[in-house]
């Protein structure tokens, strides 16, 4: 038999977890999705969409500061640790601050996106059945999957986040782009976006198990996104000051979601319950 | 190869709690190395999810079955390194090119050498011309050949086709069927799932015929037989009542008919008995111009045995 010798086997010729296996996967939904031209369309679109309206919004209202219009920073709440700059840098932090959660939109968007076009594709065009068929684990199958569709998504918040950054130390003063440029949000993009998109694959998963159309499961996405402008708000009113503190505490929370997630995403995702229930 | 003891599957019902559909009920069958075995039943009879079962994608309620050596339960993962399987549908990405396809299925077996294994059948299915072209765009038939492809691509030595001309146009039915005829040849263990009946007749060694239960398993000829038992043919010059006598005399003919220049004969042991009847009729003078022996079609067989089974659940 042709079997690789490479591919350990146990006492009764299973393979334990591999990651040749995984990696397979995670092969070939990326060559599926670079032939999908809606995730193309939609990766490239939204992160470009967020840099731009951070880069635009400082960059015509520095502008128009400096020709002397009236921007109302007077009227908006500046938290204590901000008291100390002049009124219009703190109310251009402030709104840079609010614009910071956006970016958490791509990791909780794209996931979501590929994951449902993953794994409702496969259940359209009846591909499951034979990838279920070979001797790839659920784990393993899982674990392919949502890496699959995690990465993207992570590096591309984290390319954004750092063409966001290059773009301010243009448009902002020095003073405005440290305060972007600082621990906490670098903290936070490393952090919560695998977190975020995490939480964002493994629901896709448990929507997948109940819906057969991948824009439905992608509406789920509409709910993820409200939390982060909630949060966004309370920061652009001032009553909040995004700390090292406060990051490390919402991760732990989104944390704890994800692994309430998982056990439902894992108690959905197995290979009976796909075949004869999935329809 | 394959063993069951009383392999039972029963699904709960769509919006019933509590209530159960049985899918197949207390299968026992033994397949041999080597054997084609074909399994045949109306839609919804148990086939598909015996497949799958076998297969150790989905687990049996009730029962006992070893495939390939292995235990259905604890021994799935290798179970399923051991088989390949044809699905119903070919169930190929349509995104991915011909080679991706199967290299993809290629590393997930853990073949060793990927490439040389994915050409292979390439070009002994004809597609190596066509190797880098979407997936998408194959016709109906090219894309069961590669789907029979993936299942041999880890050279598995029991094979499980779900199906394989369904679907499928004449000429494409043929040509499949004309491809795992060649396959049959090369001393793997094939378990047939098929509506097409012709199709069992041609490639099958024995057939399973099942509707939740196996109501019957032989030779397609046993299964003939079992039902019809053996009949002779015998076209003469002229039928004549003396002729017909003559061979109701004998003591192991069952049943004779006659009509249209011709006696058909029920008898044991044709082998045996056939010239004994045409030396019965030639002392009577009879003038004989064939003899031949009655061969009912494997869809009569099938047909009988379903009119049967209905009989037999109404009574």
């Amino acid at each position: 038999m042709n079997v690789n010798a490479a591919s350990p086997r146990s006492r009764n010729g299973a393979s334990p977890f591999s990651w040749h296996r995984v990696w397979a996967v995670i092969e070939k939904e990326w060559a599926e999705s670079r032939r999908n031209k809606m995730i193309l369309w939609t990766m490239a679109l939204v992160p470009l969409f967020l840099v731009a309206m951070v880069l635009g919004t400082d960059y015509f209202m520095i502008r128009a500061e400096a020709k002397g219009q009236d921007m109302d920073e007077d009227e908006m709440p500046i938290p204590e640790q901000l008291q100390h700059l002049p009124r219009f840098e703190a109310f251009i932090i402030q709104m840079n601050e609010q614009y910071m959660f956006y970016m958490f939109i791509i990791p909780m968007m794209l996931p979501v996106y590929i994951a449902a076009y993953s794994i409702i594709g496969e259940k359209q065009t009846k591909t499951l059945e034979p990838l279920l068929a070979t001797p790839i684990s659920t784990w393993e199958l899982l674990a392919a999957k949502t890496i699959a569709a995690t990465s993207p998504a992570v590096v591309l918040t984290w390319i954004s986040y750092a063409v966001m950054l290059v773009g301010l130390r243009f448009v902002v003063s020095p003073t405005v782009f440290f305060y972007s440029a600082r621990a906490v949000w670098i903290l936070a993009m490393l952090l919560l976006s695998p977190l975020l998109a995490f939480l964002s694959v493994l629901s896709g998963v448990i929507v997948s198990s109940r819906i057969n159309d991948p824009r439905t499961a992608q509406q789920i996405t509409g709910v993820f996104i409200v939390p982060i402008i909630s949060v966004s708000l309370v920061v652009l009113a001032g009553k909040v000051f995004v700390s090292v503190q406060m990051v490390i505490y919402a991760a732990m929370v989104v944390l704890i979601v994800d692994l309430v997630a998982l056990y439902f995403a894992v108690k959905v995702f197995q290979r009976e319950t796909i075949l004869t229930r999935w329809k | 190869m394959i063993r069951t003891e009383a392999l039972t599957k029963r699904f709960p019902a769509a919006g019933r709690k509590g209530v159960e559909n049985l899918a197949v009920e207390g299968l026992k069958l033994e397949v041999k190395k080597g054997e084609v075995f074909g399994f045949l039943g109306p839609n919804g009879a148990g086939k598909t999810t015996t497949v799958r079962m076998l297969c150790a994608l989905i687990a049996p309620t009730e029962g006992s079955a070893w495939v390939a050596g292995y235990k259905v339960g604890p021994d799935n993962d290798a179970i399923r390194a051991n088989v390949g399987i044809l699905t119903e549908t070919p169930g190929l990405y349509a995104r991915l090119d011909a080679v991706a396809n199967l290299s993809f299925f290629a590393k997930l077996y853990g073949v060793s050498d990927v490439s040389g294994q994915v050409a292979k059948y390439l070009k002994m299915l004809g597609l190596w011309e066509r190797r880098n072209e979407l997936v998408g765009s194959f016709s109906k038939g090219m894309q069961q050949k590669l789907a029979i492809a993936r299942a041999l691509l880890h050279e598995p030595p029991l094979l499980f086709l779900d199906e394989p001309t369904a679907g499928l146009d004449p000429e494409s039915a043929r040509v499949v069927r004309d491809y795992i005829e060649e396959l049959c040849g090369e001393g793997r263990t094939f378990f047939l799932c098929t509506h097409n009946l012709n199709e069992a007749d041609r490639l099958c060694d024995r057939i399973g015929v099942i509707k939740q239960r196996l109501i019957r398993v032989d030779t397609p000829q046993g299964l003939r037989t079992s039902l019809y038992g053996h009949e002779v043919s015998i076209r003469l010059r002229a039928v004549a009542p003396e002729h017909v006598a003559a061979v109701q005399a004998l003591p192991f003919v069952q049943e004779v008919r006659s009509g249209d220049g011709r006696l058909s004969v029920k008898l044991d042991d044709p082998e045996t008995n056939n010239p004994r009847v045409v030396r019965a009729l030639v002392s009577t003078g009879a003038d004989i111009q064939f003899v031949e022996e009655v061969e009912h079609s494997l869809e009569s067989v099938y047909l009988d045995l379903m009119a049967q089974t209905r009989e037999a659940a109404a009574a």
